[in-house]
């Protein structure tokens, strides 16, 4: 009974089970069949849409341009896309920023290198329902030519850098396909710090890109509105620095980088293997730049990479950077010099005040920072009385003592207090902090001829009159405990005759973020190198 | 060579004969005091036409040589301890409304002291008439060593909505207005009024210059016009026996608001002699 029973029960388990599994094949064939015809469906619309979309030619993707043809074609840059030119055809190259589809609509927002206009694509009778999906379909950063009406806005357009204009669109083509997939996103990579925090914290996370991942797709975090504004500003301060000091009556000079003796010091400096022997990058110019002296060239300066192996993973420090040197001969006092000097910065912070203004609001509205302040004639203070400062706000320091980090930062708040500028010098640094090379002051032996440059704060400049007598030269690098044998080609320089001169180097890096008030000198480094990367 | 000098001596167009020469020399010399004394007599007559006949009248020809306020106090105690440092007053100032008085007191404090002028341009304006930026006068000759001075008077022509004053920002906030700095530097020359009633009189002068004639509409100028005249007709000065802070803040304000001429007839006086004791000249340039 018991086993009938177990065998009934299976056996209607297995009745039970069988059925269960026809009922679910057959379900299965119901929406295989449903899926088929729905695909065959599909299918045949696309056919019966692909035969008649009349808008065919308008929209594709372009053979890959080989030179192929040269096509009389002019294309409008974005950033002149104006109210002025309402209601013209035209033809733009652009990146596609963003895309988003609405039912019958396309947005597309494109990107040429910091300006971006919003592109409208809709089913009409210039654009086919295929037109409209095949744009919403588009990658992200692909490069594309369209040809589009522009037409005025009654709202401003927020997002966008054109705001009183858009595009809209009758032709799209693709020149250059991007990979689906990117490894940032531009949009993250340009929200302003602390604002993906916050969102996160109201429980809507946005990502924001830390340094590394930009700087390991330094290609695609260049191409960002806030890196191109910085580079092309980057390239204002370089231009401006040659204008100035070419109009003042400067020789620019180019100095080799492989050299035989260390500069300054032996520490910090990258050592080559040069054939049999070995030779050494360059810290600075400073010994070409002080022979050209010697060779009567008077005024020079020189633009080009300087190397420092100072193993420091600082906001400030790299490896390799680009130094703007100047090396002058004077007439009596080395003021002239600083004169010279500070004038050529108040050059700079002008012309880029006055022609870099949207590269900076670009910049400011990702890092926002107050506007560079400075004063005309440069503001001088003297070592003394900037340690009368801190010594007043405070800090226990001696009087020949070098300034720290954290103290310089101080006092550059308090001459900002008093002065209400971001640019000053600090002049007459004591004799003991300054290479041997330092012409020490005739009125107190204790202190020198030196003078450092300061940016909201920190150090840009440092600089001197150089001794250019080799006897006390000579003096100055045995007090200094040098051995005179490989100095000695520097030191007879001077014994033909020298004008006295004094000079100084400033960080190209340094002096873009200080202006712009960014807070790590990698963002204004190209391609920044520093002791751990090498790469891209 | 001996002979040929010799014999183009004797000629007399080669070489100046020495009798002749000392000759012209006694004539330049002749010439020269014959000037002094011309511009010591312009200056007696200057004096007697103005109410302050009492003037040294060899102090007027070459600018004022003594300093004007023999206060005795020093700036040790008037400013607290030295810290081996230069005192520098800042001055903010907006190029828009110059402070004429402060660039007075300027001149006064640079005869009482070692004072480092210098004029800046902030960058927040763009540009700044000539006249301004030559305000203070030329260049001090020692001005590449900062610490030779014992004052440093920093003029920032900036966009300010208010004239400001920084000194010791550590202990100090920043002083407004141009009447109030001008206390404040007067002091510095130690001869501010000793007795509370001319000193209070001195501030009641200061206030309502700065007030009612500067920011004042018409009614309210004349009203000041008024009862300056109405002063000046009873003593030279406004306050005491000698020219104060309140004759310099409100004659600038007079000279601001506009042309001397059609002031009342003792404040014409007045105006006169401020200028004849030559702090004023640096102002003068600035009215056009």
């Amino acid at each position: 009974m018991t086993k009938e029973n177990v065998q009934g029960a299976a056996e209607e388990e297995q009745q039970a089970q069988s059925k269960k599994a026809l009922k679910k094949q057959q379900k299965e064939a119901e929406k295989a069949a449903k899926k088929a015809e729905k695909q065959a469906k599909l299918a045949a619309e696309q056919q019966e849409a692909d035969e008649d979309d009349f808008a065919k030619d308008r929209y594709g993707i372009c053979p890959m341009v080989q030179s192929q043809q040269k096509l009389d074609r002019a294309l409008v840059r974005v950033q002149d896309l104006t109210p002025e030119k309402a209601e013209q055809q035209i033809w733009v190259r652009a990146r596609i920023h963003t895309s988003r589809a609405k039912g019958k609509q396309c947005f597309l927002v494109l990107r040429h290198q910091q300006f971006t206009v919003q592109a409208l694509l809709a089913v009409g009778d210039r654009a086919s329902k295929q037109m409209v999906k095949f744009a919403a379909n588009l990658t992200k950063e692909s490069i594309i030519d369209v040809e589009a009406v522009v037409k005025k806005v009654e709202q401003k357009i927020e997002s966008c850098s054109q705001q009183d204009v858009e595009l809209h669109v009758e032709r799209i083509f693709v020149i250059s396909q991007s990979e689906a997939r990117l490894p940032l996103q531009l949009e993250d990579a340009v929200r302003p710090e602390g604002e993906g925090d916050e969102v996160r914290d109201g429980g809507e996370g946005r990502a924001t890109v830390n340094q590394d991942t930009r700087l390991d797709n330094r290609v695609i975090d260049l191409r960002t509105t806030t890196s191109q504004a910085i580079f092309r500003l980057q390239s204002g301060v370089c231009q401006l620095f040659r204008d100035t000091l070419i109009n003042k009556g400067f020789v620019e000079i180019q100095t080799p980088k492989i050299i035989s003796a260390a500069s300054e010091g032996g520490a910090n400096v990258f050592t080559v293997s040069y054939f049999k022997t070995s030779a050494y990058l360059a810290q600075s110019p400073q010994l070409y730049k002080q022979m050209c002296i010697c060779a009567d060239f008077d005024k020079v300066f020189c633009v080009g990479p300087v190397f420092r192996a100072e193993d420091s993973n600082t906001h400030r420090h790299l490896t390799e950077f680009v130094g703007l040197d100047i090396e002058m001969a004077f007439n009596y006092h080395y003021h002239e010099v600083i004169d010279s000097i500070t004038d050529t910065m108040v050059q700079i912070f002008k012309g880029l005040r006055d022609r870099f203004q949207t590269e900076i609001q670009t910049v400011n509205k990702q890092y926002p920072s107050e506007p560079f302040k400075f004063l005309e004639p440069t503001l001088r203070l003297e070592y003394k009385e900037a340690v009368a400062m801190l010594k007043a706000a405070g800090v226990e320091m001696g009087d020949e003592e070098d300034l720290s980090t954290p103290n310089e930062k101080l006092l550059g708040r308090l001459v900002k207090e008093k002065y209400d500028t971001d640019f000053y010098v600090l002049d007459k640094y004591p004799l003991a902090v300054r290479p041997f090379y330092t012409m020490p002051d005739p009125s107190n032996p204790k202190y020198s001829n030196s003078y450092d440059m300061f940016m909201r704060g920190e150090e840009i400049l440092s600089g001197a009159q150089r001794v250019h007598d080799a006897q006390l030269l000579t003096e100055r690098a045995m007090h200094h405990g040098i051995d005179l044998e490989k100095i000695k080609a520097y030191i007879d320089s001077f014994r033909y005759g020298a004008p006295p001169h004094a000079g100084g180097g400033i960080g190209l890096e340094r002096v873009t973020m200080l202006y712009l008030g960014l807070h790590n000198v990698r963002q204004t480094s190209m391609f920044p190198r520093d002791p751990k990367r090498l790469t891209p | 060579m001996d002979r040929f000098r010799k014999g183009g001596g004797d000629d007399g167009n080669g070489e100046v004969d020495p009798a002749l020469q000392a000759l012209e020399d006694r004539q330049d010399e002749v010439l020269r005091r014959l000037q002094e004394l011309k511009a010591t007599v312009d200056g007696l007559a200057k004096t007697v036409t103005t109410p302050d006949a009492d003037l040294d009248a060899s102090t007027l020809s070459s600018a004022p040589a003594q300093p004007a306020f023999r206060g005795t106090a020093h700036l040790d105690s008037l400013l607290g301890k030295d810290l081996g440092a230069l005192r520098d007053v800042v001055i903010n100032a907006n190029p828009a409304h110059p402070p004429l008085s402060l660039l007075v007191l300027h001149g006064l404090l640079c005869q009482r002291y070692q004072v480092l002028s210098s004029v800046h341009v902030h960058s927040s304006v763009s540009a700044v008439p000539p006249p301004l930026l030559s305000c203070l006068g030329p260049r001090h000759r020692d001005s590449y060593a900062r610490q030779r001075f014992q004052l440093g008077f920093t003029l920032i022509w900036k966009d300010v909505a208010k004239l400001q004053m920084k000194f010791n920002t550590q202990s100090m906030c920043p002083i407004e207005g141009e009447a109030n700095v001008a206390r404040f530097l007067f002091r510095l020359l130690g001869a501010a009024p000793q007795d509370p009633v001319a000193a209070t009189q001195m501030d009641g002068w200061i206030d309502m210059a700065v007030f009612q004639l500067a920011e004042g509409g018409s009614k309210e100028r004349a009203a000041v016009l008024r009862s300056l005249n109405s002063a000046l007709g009873r003593s030279p000065w406004l306050v005491g026996q000698e020219l104060s802070l309140a004759d310099i803040v409100c004659a600038c304000c007079v000279l601001r608001a506009g042309p001397a001429a059609s002031a009342p007839a003792n404040v014409q006086h007045w105006l006169k002699s401020c200028q004849n004791l030559g702090h004023f000249d640096c102002v003068y340039p600035l009215l056009q």
